[in-house]
Formats: structure tokens, sequence, C-alpha cells
């Protein structure tokens, strides 16, 4: 298992790779120049050439590209064009905020759609069945901005049971303010999630071994959360760790609409301010993860099902 | 189910969280609550061409001169200047004495005094301005000082070229007479000079503490303005409080004819800043804005388009709203929007497409466009220049000023293309933004009444701004803002000279016009100068390289409980003048 977690780990170095290339084409061939938008209304023919000048933009294409893996070896980004902040402090900063939100949102929902799976299988093809599928196909239909604009009117301006937006950095006192966002992320993504563990689940149902142990006497619960369950795990957990990278990178609507200083806003404020230091470094932090946790959800899937062998 | 759930989690979290949303945090009773619309970037005046963060940095810094809070139209008085300046006969040189004991704030970067803020002094300033100049900093601001102020621009030059900046190297037009007077020699008279001295890029900062912070000063301002830097969350909010050592400034005591009736004069003289500080909260989406300000979060806030006619009906503030106390103000800004034609293009630039532009100014319903999009709060806009700057001429007329369709269509003929034909598809570049795009498409479709097609391309703002400044844009739509109340502000756009990558991205270039403005650039405002600015934008209409579309409007709420609200855009530092009354606060938001 060492060798094959070795193995993968060297495959992070051509995907790495080729995602610093990606990026820096992507980012130099369509991309606007940041030049113009940090000169302000007035920027001069003169100030422009000073300002490349300063930012290394007047370098020869490679040499910038040789600079940017530089920076991803030595996890030193430098200073954000936008806002001038050290890129370091800009991700420490972020981090807190994001995954303060994210996480426990995120295994609420986990939590919640393995259960409410697990009831829709057990009364599958009944009305219960039915009803929680077209609630969840529902849910997953309407945009996350009716969510927050409604969320945000009725229970926090309306019913005063939240704040409307804000955050708070303190450990005790941000959790008021992440509440509202906390539930509207469990009500977008529920359903989703609930319809993909349920298709999951009665992959399984139908097999040849559930029949066996139905046969053998076992009642429906311990058939499903025995048998059934732990055999649907792999997709779930690859669906489960392939979020993983997204909740430390942010919500982005989320974020915006109730003003919480994560990742997420980061990121939204780069892109729009071709902020070509701080996307460099959310890129490549996104790929290490994403690979990172491809790797985790193989060596969890190997945990569940002992069938999996590592080549 | 689904929404079953969703109560169910409500209604758990918020009986949990409740003990936390009762904590009212009384030590900012007495503070501004200021809501603002974009993530503020830095608060160091080497960057402050952005609205937002310029507003932040007006508190906490200090300049020579600032804007009458109250007389209209804006004029300009001495803030840090101990009167206004000396000025030679010739324009030239302006001699400045600065006021005796304007301390910078306390802070740890004044080791020599153990943190006691010291006293701001001429060097500051100089000091201060170099630093704009550095080409290390970066600085959107110099704009202001280049080409103005003697050997400044060769000064930053040789900072380029030699690759390290010697503060040590003096400025030729720069210079410390002693501690208390500044003198600033200019390359030719250059009337806004008093304008760009009330900018944040002109304010003193302190050496020691630039260099005590280094990179991270941004995070950690150290001014001499009426306020003092407390805290900042990045991308939430930024805290700051009465600076307890804020030099004998004052309330004015007069102002326009209606600002005593206004209530704007109950604090005439009294010592500011007249609150304990403001708290700053970054909110970029219109809907928590408007809401936080309805709850009573907020002491002022603007109307959203989609809150508009929930809000106001018939032009006054709904009942509902008027019983709670809150307020509404209206006020013309000093802006244009316009479409702009690139003169480099073939098609719709240069003297033979000029009956092209014209007839397609005269598509555009300036009423339907304020009506549709703007929920009424605009005015139609005749030339380049709002109404409230300097250099306005109210009996300015448009000839081609639409709708006319049929004029439209005469000058579509004129300038070769009958009904349209003959004429290529117009590329119009544009960036995303709802409102802005829906602007486009019904100029699309006004457009094709006459049989113009124009295709439309959506572009981020950086790709939309490099399309500008390369000159590839054939036609886009901007707005733009006065920096100063001076019209030259805003016919520098059509100045052949500024082209892109400068200011003027139509790249209008007319000899005659860059004459007049040549002549008008070095006059002090009066009626010979408004003469001349006249005439350039006579030729500016007759020309159209803009269709000059509104100025636009804006409709701001208060709090009853917040006093001393009057909008001028070009002031910014205007948090001092404000008072919060706490007792009404505590009794109006029971009604909210």
């Amino acid at each position: 298992m060492l060798a094959y977690v070795a193995r993968r780990l060297l495959y992070l170095i051509p995907v790495i790779f080729g995602v610093t290339i990606l990026t820096f084409v992507l980012f130099n061939v369509v991309g606007g120049d940041p030049v113009y938008q940090k000169m302000g209304k007035h920027g001069s023919e003169a100030e422009i050439k000073i300002l490349r000048h300063e930012l290394g933009l007047d370098r020869p294409l490679p040499e910038q590209y040789l600079f940017y893996l530089k920076q991803c070896v030595t996890f030193n980004f430098g200073r954000s064009w936008a806002t001038n902040q050290n890129i370091t402090d800009m991700l420490t900063a972020g981090i807190g905020p994001s995954m303060s939100l994210s996480i426990p949102a995120f295994f609420i929902t986990i939590v919640l759609s393995i259960l409410l799976s697990i009831l829709i299988v057990f009364f599958r093809n009944g009305l219960m069945d039915k009803l929680l599928q077209v609630f969840c196909i529902a849910g997953t239909c309407i945009s996350v901005l009716v969510y927050v604009i409604l969320g945000q009117y009725f229970f926090a301006y309306k019913w005063g049971m939240f704040p409307i937006s804000g955050y708070d950095s303190g450990w005790d006192s941000r959790w008021q303010f992440l509440a509202l966002p906390m539930i509207i992320w469990v009500a977008v993504s529920i359903g989703y999630e609930v319809l993909l563990y349920r298709s999951a689940i009665l992959e399984e149902v139908f097999q040849d071994y559930v029949r066996t142990a139905r046969a053998k006497g076992l009642t429906e619960k311990v058939v499903l959360l025995k048998h059934v369950l732990k055999n649907s795990l792999t997709p779930i957990i690859t669906s489960i760790m392939m979020e993983v990278p997204l909740l430390i990178t942010g919500a982005l609507v989320l974020e915006a609409f109730f003003g919480i200083p994560g990742l997420g806003g980061m990121i939204y404020q780069a892109v729009a301010n071709s902020d070509f230091p701080v996307i460099k470094a959310m890129t490549f932090i996104g790929s290490v993860l994403f690979v990172l946790a491809n790797l985790a959800s193989d060596l969890l899937v190997s945990l569940v099902d002992p069938r999996v062998e590592f080549n | 189910m689904l929404k079953i759930w969703f109560l169910v989690l409500a209604l758990i979290t918020s009986i949990t969280i409740t003990s936390c949303t009762k904590k009212e945090d009384k030590e900012y009773d007495h503070f501004v609550h200021y809501p603002i619309k974009a993530n503020i970037k830095g608060i160091d005046p080497i960057h402050s061409s952005d609205l937002y963060s310029s507003t932040v940095m007006a508190q906490i810094y200090s300049a020579l001169m600032q804007y009458n809070y109250l007389k209209r139209p804006t004029t300009v008085e001495p803030l840090d200047a101990d009167g206004m300046p000396k000025i030679s006969k010739d324009q030239k040189t302006y001699t400045f004495k600065i006021k005796k004991g304007i301390m910078f704030h306390d802070n740890p970067c004044f080791k020599a005094t153990n943190g006691k803020g010291r006293e701001v002094t001429a060097e500051d300033y100089i000091y201060s301005w170099k630093r704009v100049a550095d080409p290390k900093s970066v600085s959107d601001g110099f704009w202001v000082f280049e080409g103005k102020i003697k050997g400044f621009k060769q000064w930053q030059e040789e900072a380029s070229k030699a690759g390290k900046t010697d503060y040590s190297k003096p400025v030729p037009g720069l210079e410390a007479v002693d501690s208390y007077t500044l003198k600033i020699t200019l390359e030719k008279p250059y009337p806004q000079l008093l304008y760009v001295l009330t900018m944040n890029q002109s304010s003193p900062v302190a050496k020691e503490c630039v260099e005590h912070y280094g990179p991270e000063y941004q995070n950690n301002p150290v001014g001499s303005g009426p306020y003092k830097f407390k805290s900042w969350v990045r991308n939430s909010k930024i805290i700051l409080e009465k600076n307890p050592n804020y030099r004998q400034e004052t309330y004015p005591t007069t102002g326009e004819p209606t600002d005593a009736a206004n209530g704007l004069l109950a604090d005439a003289g009294k010592k500011l800043p007249l609150n304990e500080g403001v708290i700053f909260t970054e909110v970029v989406e219109d809907q928590p804005r408007y809401l936080n300000f309805r709850k009573g979060v907020f002491d002022i806030a603007e109307i959203p388009k989609d809150n508009f006619d929930t809000t106001v009906k018939n032009d006054e503030l709904v009942p509902e709203l008027a019983s709670q106390g809150i307020r509404l103000g209206k006020y013309i800004d000093d802006d244009v929007t316009f479409e702009s034609f690139n003169q480099d293009d073939p098609i719709v630039g240069g003297a033979k497409a000029k009956h092209l532009r014209q007839a397609l100014s005269l598509v555009i319903d300036p009423q339907e466009l304020i009506t549709k999009f703007y929920n009424g709060r605009a005015v139609p806009a005749h030339g380049p220049i709002p109404p409230s700057i300097s250099g306005y001429d109210p009996s300015l007329k448009n000839p081609y000023k639409g709708p006319n369709l049929e004029k439209a269509k005469a000058l579509l003929k004129k300038a070769g293309y009958p009904d349209g034909k003959g004429l290529p598809e117009l590329q119009y570049e544009t960036y995303a933004g709802s409102t802005g795009r829906q602007i486009v498409e019904y100029f699309q479709q006004r457009a094709a009444l006459i049989g113009v097609k124009i295709k439309i391309t959506v572009n981020t703002w950086p790709e939309f701004l490099s399309k500008q400044k390369k000159r590839r844009a054939q036609m886009f739509g901007m707005a733009w803002s006065a920096d100063y109340p001076d019209a030259e502000n805003f016919l520098q756009l059509f100045y052949g000279p500024n082209g892109s990558p400068g200011p003027n991205n139509s790249n209008y270039n007319n000899p005659e016009f860059n004459k007049l403005y040549d002549k008008a650039a070095v006059m002090q405002d009066g009626p010979a100068r408004n003469a001349i600015y006249r005439k350039m934008v006579d030729l500016v209409v007759e020309d159209a390289p803009w269709i000059f579309n509104i100025h636009r409007k804006q409709y701001v709420l208060t709090h009853g409980w917040f006093k001393n609200y009057k909008r001028n855009m070009m002031i910014l530092n205007h948090i001092k003048y404000y008072t919060v009354d706490s007792a009404l606060k505590e009794q109006l938001k029971k009604k909210l």
C-alpha cells in the first residue's frame, strides 16, 4: 500500500505541471491585462510601462512561467496585484471562515443524506419514496440564490431569527452569523446527495447476496444497515471525497451574500481583478487538494471493500 | 419534506444561538454604521483609485485642502493648510503655510517618542508625494502630479531607470522652506492643483511608520485625520475610532439656503468629529445591505433597483418607511454615462462616420432609458459636463438627443447607409452585469429600428478594459465620475494626447478641440474659461464621439437618528460631520 501511495503522490508532479501550464496559458491568452485595471482610469503610457516592469510582465513568457513554477515549489506566491496583501496571509485569513461554514454544513448534509436515502430505500416505491424524490429533485433545481434571498428575507429580516449578514472572528460569536448560511447549504445540497446515495443503495438492493440475506430470514432493517449500506459506500465515499477540496476553497455565493470573509470571495475577486498571483496560488492548491482527495478516496474505499487491491 | 427539514434545522439552530444574537454591542452605539459596496483593497494613500478604499482612507488621513461640506457649487477650503496658499503672479508657484500642532495618530511606529504621534511637517508632504511617484510603490495616484509639479516626472523616470528610488534626491518643484512652509513650483499653471490637494494621494504619511510596517503599512495605516485605525477583518469590517488628539476643526456655519431648514446647520460651530467612530461594513450584495439598513444595523443605504418600487412611490418615500423615521434624500451625481465610438475604427470613427454616430445618438429615448433601467433616477445628459460642475451650461441643447427616428434615418442615409444597407454589423463591447447588459440590449433594439445591426460581446472587466486601452473596441459603454469639481475633468476625456491607454478611450482627436483645451488648461475658473468650455462641448456634441446618455441621481435613505447627511461624491472625509442620536435610535429601532 505504501508503494501505491508513493506512486500516486508521484503522479502529482505531471498533474501539477499540466495545471500550471494550462493556468499560465489561459491567463496570458484570454485573460485581461491587469495593468490597465491597476492603473485606474488615469494611467498614462509611461506609467503603464513602469507598472508592467514592476510587476514583471515585461519579461519573456518562459521566464515568467519558470518564476511561477518556483513559487509553486517554494509555496511562496508573493503578493496580490489587486490588494498588495501577502497571499499566504490571505489564505490563512480566509480558510478559517470558509471552513467554519463548510465543514459543519457538509457533515450535516452527509449524515442527513445517508439517513434520508436509507429511509427512502426502506419505503421504496411507496408514497414516501415518491414524495421525497419529488422534493429532492425540486430542491436540486432551485437556484441557491432563491434560498439565499428568501432565507435572508424571512428568517433573518422578517422573523429576526438570525443576523442578516456579517461575520465575527470570535470562536463563540461566529456561529450566530454562520447558522443561516449553513442551513441554506444543507437545504441546497441535500436533494442532490440523497438522490445520489439512493441510487447507489438501490443498485445494491437487487444484488444476489441481498436476496440470500433475506432468504436467511434477516429483517429488512438489518439487511439495509448491515449489508447494503456497507457495499454502497464505495460510490458514496468517492462522491464525498471529491467534494472535500471545495470545502476548503469556500462557497462563493453564500460567502458573498452573507459577508463571510472566506476563500470563495477571495477567488471571485481574484478572477474579477485578473489578480494572477492569487489565481495561480488557488489553482495550484486546488489541484493538489483534488489529487490528494482522490488518493484518500481510494484508500478509504479499500478499507470498506477488501476486494480493492493496490496494483 | 425538504422544507420541513429546513424549518426544523432553522428552529434548532436559532434556539441554540439566541443567546448570542441578543448580545448588543453598546460600545459602538455612538459610532456611525456605514455600509460599503465593495471589498476594501488597502488603506494606503498610494493606492487610492477606487472610491470605496478612498472613502475609508479619507477618515484616517488628512490633507492640505478639503471641500466645504455644505456649500454648492463645491468649493475648496484649507484643512491642514493655514489659510489659502500664496500664489505667484505667473500662477506657477504655490506657497502653503501648514498649521502647527497637527499630530500623527499615536502608534508604536513612533519609537523615538514611545508611540506618541509626532507633528506633521512640510517634509512629510514631500516624502509622501515622492512615495506616490516611487515606481516601486506601483501607485495609481501619480497622475495628479505627473507633468504638473516641476521635475517630478523626471524624478520618477530616473528612479525607474536606476531600479532604486533615492528619496533624498530633491524634486525641483517641491521645497520645504521650513517645517511649516511648503513651496510647490509647477511646470505651467495648473488651476486644479487645490482640488487634487484634497485627495488621498496628497495626504501626509510618516516615514518612520511606512518603514516600520513595510508592505503591511496598508493594513496598519497611521494618519493625522479625525479617526484612528482600530481593526480590520478583511472583506468584512473596518473599525475606526475618534482621534482624541484631532486638531481644532469645527462644523461649517454656512451653506446653501436650504441647509438650515433641512437641519444641516444644527451643529454649526461644534468641534469635529461629531461622533465616536465609524464601522465600515463591506457588503457587496444589494439585498443584505438594504435589509440590514431596514433592520437598523446600518445608518444609511442607497436603494437597490429591485427594492425601489416598494420603497418609493410617486417620487416620495412610502408611508410605512416614513413612519419609521426613515428619510429620503435625492442627489444628482457628478457623473455622465455614455456610449463611446472608437475614432480609430474605420467604420464608426473619424469625420466621415459623424452622421452614423449622430444617427445612433438619435435612436435612444433618454426618458425611456431612465424609466426602464434607473427607476427614474437620472436626468438626460446633453453633453459631458454634469449639472453641478463648474463649467456646466444649462442652455446647452444637444441637437442629436433622441428619440427622433426620422432624423436618424435621414442622417444614416447621409452617412451612406440608407436603411442600414451596406453597413456591416457593429461590434459593441460590454462587461458582465445584468443592468448594463439590459441597457446595451435596449440600444441594440433601438438601433435595429433604423436598420443598424449591433453585435454585443460580453467581457470580464479586465478584458473590457484591455480592449479599450489597446484601441480594439469599436463601441462600448462607460460612465465617468468627477475627480474634482471642474469641467476640465470631463473635457480631458476628448483631448487628443490623452488617447488610449490614457483616459480618452474614444481616441477623439480634433485639433481645434485640443487647441482650446490647451488654452483653457492654464486658465482659472471664470466666465472666460467657461466660454471656451462651451465651445469645446459644442465640438464634441457635433462630432459625437460619444452618445451622451444620462447623469445619475441617487436616492439615499437615512435613519432618523443619523443626522447631517448631505451627499457629494467628491467629499470623501464626510464621516466627521455625522451625529448619531443613540436615545432616538433606541426608540426608532423598536418601530423597524
